[in-house]
């Protein structure tokens, strides 16, 4: 056996041993899967679209090589309200599931957080449990219950509460109750993480310089798990707007989401370059607040 | 004194605490009916091991725990049942919990802020707190940004800004290296003593008790073995486990052979001892006799006196500056400590390993233990 490792040892090139290998796989798998592909759609946008085929972006002219880069699919994103219309609304929609999510999921991951430890274990089972079930399938299910003669309308009319059905489904309500049920998981989970590890002595040290508790988690709790609250609304946030399947099962055809407008561009007008151009600009949209946040963030704590 | 027990109005101690105990799960005692008063201006330590339920009865006082019986009172009032954020208590926590998110200054303001106090009084109290722990420089730094012992002083700047009627230090130096712990009690103490705030401290370093307080209890299993100024239990201590408890201790096991209304003789295995009586004992009583090791003296000649000496070989040896630490084997196979002051060891300069000698000491050293 130790002269098996003996040899194994030995037929291992210098450099990929232990720790650049540790290091190398995480960077390999971001070159690789994140910033090729996103390099590629870059690409794309800056491309000319043939009947069939993106244009190449390097044409040979003997030994000089053309490179033609095509904005035009940037000039009509940015002239052509519908596009900014809709990155508006993503926008909205992202940013109010998030404030939701955010409402709800702190008093949950807060209660949680304090409830007796072998509760705790149930109430995280509890919060993971619809994962193992598919989220498309999901998605569907809330459509069986919204639709009018699903079964809310119906419990609803055999009570009497109601004479004819809620039109509840393809509204602007069943795209955020999808998202928000979606994605309060996200919220709760680093939330419940970060509350959990809030050190008691300070809550302690608060009301012992006369501080009720009501205030105290303002002044204390809240700040501290600020950590918390980031994370959770970027896992939101940053899906949710880019949010695909959601508004086109529960968000009717009037819900403007940029996830559908990319599906369109892709598929049906089979207009890659254009595509690609409502992509990088989604990503910038997204990509640019954080980075300031971030920067920011290690600034202030410097 | 029992006078003053019985007015209590006219001389009501500040802070009573009467047959306190608390129970968890209905049964572990964790603080067992403790009674205590302590008076203004002083400085009360509560001195035991792990466990011993001194952290148990500061959080009572605190308001973070409700005793299972008993009441406590402040100047005179019932705050048995008082929420920690209503009381006139502040407290001084074992690791300092300084809010990590707010600056030093809003650290101290924080409870100021809280009494609605007007914002130009409360820069200057802050200012003045600063001033008093010598931190001025650093108001706008964040806790994580000081060492060790200055956080030490920012907590105790945060937990008498609000000039509490008591104040509770929970292991106040337990977080600090040794030699740093040493400088920072007689501070502590001299900024306890020029607030002039009465003190409640819980501690399980006998030294720390001892140059702190002005008054301690010993607590073991939940209630106070015994209670006096640091000087009496040194002296005096009233059982085998306080005696063990503070410093090093030479204890003799012996019978009581005869009992005289100033002294008894007590014959232990060792030699024949003859002690300071105690009310407690009579004739023929299983006792223990403690000597401390600094009020033993050595010598290789036989002592003339008929009590109070041993003969053994000295085992162990250790130079320590100002004294010697010896080790000295008696017959019966037990081991006495004993220490003696530098410059009164002239005489036994060249004792060394295996020599045989004898320990003696006046009976003034001895302590007679019925318990």
């Amino acid at each position: 056996m130790a002269s098996l490792m003996q040899s194994l040892k030995g037929s291992t090139p210098a450099w990929l041993t232990g720790r650049r290998l540790v290091i190398g796989l995480p960077y390999a798998w971001f070159l690789i899967l994140a910033l090729l592909p996103v390099l590629i759609v870059l690409k794309i946008s800056l491309s000319e679209m043939q009947t069939t085929a993106v244009s190449g972006m390097v044409s040979w002219q003997g030994a000089w090589p053309q490179i033609k880069i095509d904005v035009s699919s940037y000039l009509f994103l940015a002239f052509d309200e519908l596009y900014l219309l809709t990155y508006l609304s993503s926008i909205q929609y992202a940013f109010y599931t998030t404030v939701i999510c955010l409402g709800l999921g702190y008093p949950f991951a807060y209660f949680m957080a304090r409830a007796p430890k072998h509760w705790q274990a149930l109430l995280l089972m509890l919060i993971m449990l619809p994962f193992w079930t598919s989220f498309l399938l999901r998605i569907y299910a809330w459509k069986t219950l919204l639709v009018n003669n699903g079964l809310i309308n119906s419990a609803l009319l055999a009570l009497g509460w109601i004479d004819s059905p809620i039109e509840m489904l393809n509204t602007p309500f069943s795209l955020m109750l999808g998202m928000v049920y979606s994605y309060l998981p996200f919220m709760i989970l680093p939330l419940y993480a970060n509350l959990s590890k809030l050190d008691g002595r300070y809550l302690e040290a608060a009301a012992d310089l006369g501080c009720h508790p009501f205030k105290t988690f303002w002044l204390i709790t809240v700040p501290l798990s600020k950590a918390g609250i980031v994370a959770g609304c970027m896992l939101v946030f940053i899906p949710a707007v880019g949010e695909y399947v959601i508004p086109e099962l529960l968000g009717g055809p009037n819900t403007l989401m940029i996830g559908r407008v990319l599906w369109d561009e892709f598929f049906s007008n089979n207009d890659w370059p254009m595509a690609s151009a409502v992509t990088i600009v989604m990503l910038l949209l997204i990509m640019l607040p954080l980075t300031i946040y971030n920067k920011l963030q290690s600034e202030g704590r410097a | 004194m029992e006078n003053a027990s019985k007015s209590p109005l006219a001389n009501e101690p500040l802070l009573r605490i009467e047959g306190v105990s608390k129970i968890y799960d209905g049964h572990i005692k964790a603080v067992d009916q403790v009674t205590l008063n302590v008076a203004s201006g002083e400085i009360f330590a509560l001195l035991g091991g792990s466990g011993c339920g001194k952290s148990t009865l500061l959080r009572m006082l605190a308001g973070f725990e409700t005793p299972s019986q008993g009441r406590i009172y402040l100047g005179g009032t019932d705050i048995t049942e008082l929420p920690a954020y209503q009381r006139p208590i502040n407290m001084m926590f074992q690791s300092y919990a300084l809010f990590p998110h707010l600056s030093v200054s809003d650290n101290i303001a924080f409870g100021l802020r809280r009494d609605g106090m007007a914002k130009e009084s409360i820069a200057e109290r802050v200012e003045a707190m600063l001033k008093l722990v010598q931190l001025s420089q650093y108001g706008k730094r964040k806790p994580h940004q000081l060492s060790g012992g200055q956080q030490q002083r920012v907590a105790l700047a945060r937990s008498i800004a609000k000039q509490p009627k008591l104040l509770l230090l929970d292991e106040p130096l337990g977080a600090l290296d040794k030699k740093l712990r040493v400088s920072t009690q007689i501070e502590l103490v001299n900024i306890i003593e020029e607030v002039g705030v009465t003190c409640v401290l819980v501690t399980h370093d006998q030294e720390e008790a001892m140059t702190m307080a002005t008054r301690m209890a010993v607590m073991s299993a939940g209630s106070f073995l015994q209670v006096g100024s640091p000087k009496d239990i040194y002296q005096q201590p009233n059982s085998r486990q306080v005696a063990d408890f503070i410093g090093s201790v030479n204890i003799f096991d012996g019978l009581v052979k005869e009992n005289h209304t100033d002294y008894v003789l007590v014959q232990c295995a060792d030699a024949l001892l003859r002690a300071p009586s105690n009310q407690a004992c009579h004739l023929g009583m299983a006792v223990g006799v403690a000597i401390r090791p600094e009020k033993m003296a050595l010598s290789r000649k036989k002592p003339t006196a008929k009590v109070n000496h041993v003969a053994g070989v000295v085992v162990e040896m250790a130079y320590f500056g100002a004294h010697t630490s010896y080790h000295v084997k008696l017959a019966s196979g037990k081991v006495l400590q004993v220490q003696v002051q530098s410059q009164a060891d002239e005489d036994n300069a060249d004792l060394s390993w295996g020599d045989a000698v004898y320990a003696s000491w006046g009976d003034s050293a001895m302590v007679l233990l019925t318990q």
